[in-house]
């Protein structure tokens, strides 16, 4: 399985060289977005005496610089290049092959992210300057932001593989994936932080798992939360991630037994 | 022969398709009201196939052979029926079944576009989990077969189809499977590397002694390399033995060639025989199987001197085959 892994890393990072405008417009599209909720929400604390709840412009500031790190390094889009495996029959030469196909997905996504990482930086550090952003996490929870942030991509990316398995069933699958996506855009603590929800939206946000996705670390990373609070997230965390993982093994067994081979 | 690699019995595969009528009120209807058919793809067909057999799997477009093929390497879950490969249950997907098999698809890829094949095959040796010595000699070997030298450190993308064919046979084949699956390997290639593909999968399998099931519009491909054939017609096996028996199986007529030294082609023959084909001297004669001793005979005691030559054929594999796709034979059982 190592060498596997070895030898699919530099198969992926030779082929992601090949694209370096799609680099630059998906590096660019994963920072403007966060960037101009950051701007509207600085709109808001300004316009509100300078806060709006116990959010300050530096507090929004690093709000929106974790959550464009963790955004970046935990999401994922498995369900659509799934669905395109799936309509162009180019699953079929996977399946036959003596390794799970999910094996693929978790080399792209990594070589992916490593590969544009680098120039997340830069930006992430001017905006930190203009907006003065505020950490304030003690050095726990810089470490425990590290297991916080793997287990939100390992959630994220098995609840697409989960969504993604549907295209055994229904073939296309991207409308499946863009409602969950909308859903996710509202309680994971993209529009608004998590902390900032309305009561009811809140108890219901830490009910699913989009959450512990992205909302739980980029609270641990800028220090929001105390350290049983950590813990209990973290614990959150190991919950969902348990549960998305016996859900695709069901989901995938039962989807192959479905599994037409379109166009293969 | 040992015991066979390939073992299928009542193998059934049946596909719920939807369906619907053309118009936009049909198509209105059906967003709310969908129509489901059962499309039994693969009728309940049983054979065998022996180690190191060239299997051909002939029958028109929709006949079930890719259903049957894809059910043989795990890709499919039947709806009914057994089988076995390598004495594995192919659907349950076992990475040592996997291993030991390859599905090749012609119009399939799997390869990594934007690089060299070469790096593609080391992948695979490290999915495969081939030892250096093993993966080094497997590669060579199939770089001499497909003359594939260099072709290896080009993108897969700058590779013209024929090209690309042979490193995505070298791809499938890398792991030395001890059964493989081709499904329609000449497809979209010119004759000379319809020839080159046909040649490389004789020589494979007489050096590795792999078994071969193959599928392919092109009875060139089935000519050269299978002496075995099942034909399978609307998801039914048709028949299942030698290539050589199929016309004598299938058509219920033979060719009486008789050549004349006085050029009388223009004689009506007619009487001994439906005229198939006449040109200079030569009129062949179509002539039902159980009256050609007496036909040959008449012919013979008839024309005397005037007759230079007589013989009697099978009509040509392709003229069969064609009867049986085009629905003009009764379904038999083989």
């Amino acid at each position: 399985m190592i060498g596997a892994y070895r030898a699919l890393f530099v198969a992926g990072f030779q082929n992601a060289s090949q694209y370096r405008v799609q680099l630059f417009l998906y590096v660019f599209f994963s920072v403007l977005r966060p960037i101009i909720f950051l701007a509207a929400w600085v709109a808001v604390a300004q316009a509100r005496g300078g806060s709006v709840g116990t959010f300050g412009v530096a507090d929004f500031a690093a709000y929106y610089i974790a959550l464009t790190i963790v955004l970046h390094l935990a999401l994922a889009w498995d369900a659509y290049e799934f669905e395109f495996l799936v309509r162009q029959g180019r699953l079929s030469p996977l399946l036959l092959r003596p390794l799970h196909p999910i094996h693929y997905a978790v080399v792209n996504n990594i070589v992916w992210k490593l590969f544009t990482i680098a120039a997340l930086v830069p930006v992430l550090a001017l905006t930190a300057i203009t907006f003065g952003a505020r950490f304030q996490g003690e050095p726990w929870h810089y470490a425990l932001f590290v297991p916080s942030l793997v287990l939100g991509a390992a959630i994220r990316f098995l609840f697409g593989w989960i969504v993604a398995t549907a295209a055994f069933w229904i073939t296309r699958v991207s409308s499946v994936s863009t409602f969950f996506d909308r859903i996710q855009f509202i309680f994971s603590g993209q529009i608004a932080p998590l902390a900032l929800l309305p009561g009811a939206l809140q108890v219901i946000a830490y009910a699913m798992p989009f959450a512990y996705m992205f909302g739980v670390p980029v609270d641990i990373l800028r220090g929001a939360t105390t350290f049983e609070q950590t813990l209990l997230l973290l614990a959150g965390q190991g919950f969902w991630l348990a549960v998305c993982y016996l859900a695709l093994q069901v989901a995938w067994s039962r989807g192959l037994r479905q599994y037409s081979g379109v166009g293969a | 022969m040992g015991e066979p690699v390939v073992e299928v019995a009542d193998l059934m595969k049946t596909f719920r398709v939807s369906e619907r009528e053309e118009g936009l009120g049909a198509t209105v209807r059906s967003v709310f009201r969908r129509r489901y058919r059962d499309v039994q793809a693969v009728a309940g067909i049983s054979f065998g196939i022996e180690p190191g057999e060239v299997v051909g799997f002939l029958g028109p477009n929709g006949a079930g052979k890719t259903t049957t093929l894809k059910m043989l390497s795990g890709l499919l879950f039947p709806t009914s029926g057994r089988a076995t490969v390598l004495g594995h249950v192919p659907w349950r997907r076992e990475d040592r079944f996997l291993s030991r098999i390859a599905l090749l698809m012609g119009n399939r890829t799997q390869l990594v576009w934007d690089i060299p094949a070469a790096d593609s095959l080391r992948v695979l040796q490290e999915i495969y989990r081939i030892g250096e010595t093993d993966y080094r000699r497997a590669r060579d070997e199939l770089v001499d077969l497909l003359d594939l030298g260099p072709l290896l450190n080009k993108p897969v993308r700058n590779l013209s189809l024929g090209e690309r064919m042979k490193v995505e046979f070298a791809a499938g084949l890398i792991h030395s499977p001890q059964v493989a699956f081709l499904d329609e390997p000449t497809i979209g290639l010119d004759v000379s590397m319809q020839a080159r593909i046909r040649r490389f999968v004789a020589e494979y399998n007489r050096r590795t002694g792999a078994t071969v099931l193959l599928t392919s519009h092109y009875m060139d491909d089935v000519v050269a390399l299978c002496r075995r054939v099942l034909v399978i017609h609307h998801g039914k096996l048709l028949y299942d033995g030698a290539l050589a028996g199929l016309a004598e199986r299938m058509t219920p007529y033979k060719l009486i060639v008789a050549t004349l030294h006085d050029g009388a082609a223009h004689e009506d023959l007619g009487a001994y025989g439906a005229i198939v084909a006449r040109e200079e001297g030569r009129v062949t004669l179509r002539v039902p199987r159980e009256n050609v001793a007496e036909r040959t005979a008449r012919l013979v005691g008839d024309l005397g001197d005037r007759l230079a030559d007589l013989s009697v054929e099978d009509p040509p594999i392709e003229e069969a085959v064609d009867r049986i796709f085009s629905g003009e034979l009764p379904v038999a059982t083989a």
